[in-house]
């Protein structure tokens, strides 16, 4: 059997988890390609105009899957306690059942860790029963999935890089029918993460649009060329928490929680130059964690821009932005770096970014 | 004649394409407005024809700097030294015609923008989301259904007796409230008026959300022409607005100051400028679809009488790195993709 994955949405942060599931259970596991035209051209066809950028991608993603037995779309209510995903993570699969093609079969599963472990490997057995599986097999391939998970998560931050993660992911949960081409190898990407760059710049953002290079026209790659570049998907959930205090009420979206928590973290390291706000157009959550982490960007006086995507290919808005940001952010480094005689930094008396 | 050298700024825009001279002196020889009209080559080259007719045999271009949203084609067809972004040119222009300033309020044909300067560099800047409702365009359209020249519109709306209330959010909410104000009876300056206060309020609660606003503050770009917008960002900020000399070619005038600094720090730098002229030779453009992978994107291609100048669009970049190694051969590619 083999199952389609789409590229997209909770493939960023939750596929290691599925691939090591459906490994244990000897599951054949396709992943949709990287994002091109034609996926981003079929999802816009196929979904509503209200929905977000996202979504419409893994619309897309959904329709790339030829030649599999089934499409997984699961439904990742909760990923922890006293949170839960974005509604529109809830809305799946039935929000997306018109980008799947008529004759390819849906599989799903709940993930609801709001209601503890018990209620996630009662749900996860209704799709073994769909599967043919017993309950114990389904036992130890969530443990599995759990360890895949664990071990990736581990595996972030520094030289870490996403996509080649994910590719030595993809590679082992096609091996159990498929040998190994002669000449796989994992290519180490060489322009990536360079230290010596005299900048550093946080880009905070959804890690499905943060690593979405074709959506996002190639952002990341375009600051790596740059500068330093910090990820928020690379801060330990310990030091999240230890970041959101200060708010009066506590953040019930694991998305926007990890992203302020941990862009509340950069915000106030002294070594970060800059920050870049990466959302896309319509993100509710972002609406309102956007404008909290503005509010904390302009007490300590960093260079900060929000980019909003959508359908855009043009790539010269971006370019124009990016380019001025890096030139204000270089600038103003220079500068910066004349303490005047009173041992302050000459813009301390201004409220300005 | 010795100081018959220049600097060329170029701002290539959507609406106006600008051309500035500025002498070794830091004096402005020449401006030029010309409106691109959709054709940016053949409108840099008719610039490059006007401005050859009217400076001296004896001058010399020793720099070139370009931007504007077409800055990299207009850097190709004239051999830039700089290319930089409009924000940044902005800025550098605006500080070296008044050091002090703190705050520039640039609207331009598409877009706008806000950059809050202290002590002459950038410290943030926004420019125009999804919304193009504040600018230059939209005063144009507005203009030509009430059938007044835009270079009137200012004037007529500083005769306001009490200005309407107009919806500043959307161009369209605009232009329908317009209608049914005008359709109730009012007269043209105080609906003008009214659109002018419209506009201003959406752009600072757009661009200029969150901003520092202090003076000295610059009004630049082709909109600061109209008074009655000026006077509109006056009452709004309580604060006096400042309209440099320039204020229409500030983006060309920031990327002659760039060339300047570039080509003057390294005597020994010669300028890339292709000659003025330029203006006779024959320049095309052509847009193809690649087809070596699903991206499928659109390149486009500049030739100088038949020979490739440059090429971009493409993403992995094979089209653009191609140019200047003889001619990209898709054949022998694809032969290795597939031995791989």
């Amino acid at each position: 059997m083999k199952i389609g994955f789409p590229r997209a949405l909770f493939y960023y942060d939750y596929f290691p988890f599925w691939a090591g599931f459906f490994y244990h259970l000897g599951i054949e596991v396709e992943t949709s390609p990287p994002t091109q035209r034609q996926i981003m051209e079929d999802g816009l066809k196929k979904t509503s105009d209200e929905t977000c950028l996202p979504l419409k991608l893994l619309a897309g993603h959904i329709q790339a899957l030829k030649d599999v037995d089934a499409i997984f779309l699961p439904r990742m209510v909760s990923m922890e306690e006293n949170t839960y995903n974005c509604p529109k993570f809830l809305g799946i699969p039935e929000s997306l059942l018109s980008a799947v093609p008529p004759e390819i079969p849906v599989l799903s599963a709940v993930i609801n860790w709001r209601k503890g472990q018990r209620q996630v490997l009662k749900d996860l057995r209704i799709l073994g029963m769909q599967l043919g599986k017993s309950g114990a097999e389904i036992h130890r391939a969530f443990l599995e999935g759990h360890e895949w998970q664990q071990h990736y998560q581990d595996s972030r931050g520094g030289e870490w890089d996403f996509e080649e993660k994910m590719r030595e992911i993809e590679y082992v949960t096609r091996q159990t029918t498929k040998t190994r081409p002669q000449n796989f190898s994992v290519q180490l990407s060489e322009n990536h993460q360079n230290c010596q760059k005299d900048l550093k710049i946080t880009l905070i953002g959804h890690s499905y649009l943060v690593q979405e290079c074709y959506a996002n026209l190639n952002l990341l790659q375009r600051l790596r060329e740059h500068a330093e570049v910090n990820l928020i998907q690379h801060v330990e959930r310990e030091d999240v928490e230890a970041h959101l205090s200060g708010l009066r009420k506590k953040l019930f979206w694991s998305h926007a929680k990890q992203i302020y928590g941990a862009g509340n973290k950069f915000v106030e390291d002294p070594t970060v130059d800059g920050i870049i706000y990466l959302t896309c157009f319509g993100c509710g959550t972002d609406s309102m964690v956007q404008e909290l982490l503005a509010q904390r960007v302009r007490k300590h006086h960093k260079p900060y821009m929000v980019i909003t995507l959508d359908e855009h290919t043009g790539e010269a808005g971006l370019v124009t932005r990016l380019e001025a940001f890096l030139d204000m952010v270089e600038r103003r480094k220079v500068r910066e770096g004349y303490v005047s005689a009173y041992g302050e930094c000459l813009d301390s008396h201004s409220n300005t970014l | 004649m010795g100081n018959d050298n220049y600097y060329l700024g170029a701002d290539v825009g959507s609406v106006s394409t600008n051309l500035v001279l500025l002498s070794e002196k830091n004096e402005v020889a020449l401006t030029l407005y010309l409106r691109t009209q959709g054709r940016p080559m053949q409108t840099i080259q008719e610039g490059i024809k006007v401005l050859r007719s009217k400076i001296g045999k004896s001058a010399k271009i020793i720099g070139v700097g370009t931007t504007g949203s077409a800055r990299q084609l207009a850097a190709t067809l004239l051999g830039a030294d700089v290319i930089k972004n409009e924000i940044t040119a902005h800025a550098v222009a605006a500080s070296r015609v008044n050091p002090s300033v703190q705050t520039i309020l640039e609207i331009g044909g598409q877009d706008s923008k806000i950059i809050i300067l202290r002590d002459g560099v950038v410290s943030d800047f926004a420019m125009n989301t999804v919304c193009a409702a504040g600018t230059g365009s939209f005063l144009d359209q507005q203009a030509a259904r009430l059938g007044i020249p835009i270079e009137e519109f200012g004037q007529l709306a500083l005769e306001a007796a009490s200005p309407i209330k107009i919806a500043g959010r959307c161009s369209v909410f605009a232009e329908s409230d317009m209608i049914h104000k005008q359709q109730l009876g009012h007269a043209l300056p105080d609906i003008l008026a009214g659109l002018c206060q419209a506009m201003v309020r959406n752009y600072l609660n757009n661009v200029g959300k969150n901003k520092d606003i202090r003076g000295p503050i610059f009004f630049q770009g082709g909109v600061a022409a109209n008074p009655g917008i000026r006077k509109a960002f006056e009452e709004e900020l309580g604060q006096p607005i400042i309209v440099p000399e320039h204020f229409g070619v500030m983006g060309a005038l920031g990327a002659a100051y760039l060339a300047q600094e570039k080509v003057g720090r390294q005597s020994e730098l010669r300028t890339r400028f292709r000659g003025l002229q330029l203006g006779e030779i024959q320049f095309n453009a052509r847009s193809f679809e690649c087809s070596g992978c699903a991206n499928r994107c659109e390149v486009v291609e500049i030739l100088q009488e038949g020979s490739i100048l440059a090429r971009w669009g493409d993403r992995c970049g094979k089209w653009a790195n191609a140019v200047g190694k003889g001619t990209y051969k898709g054949k022998s590619q694809e032969g290795e993709q597939q031995g791989a």
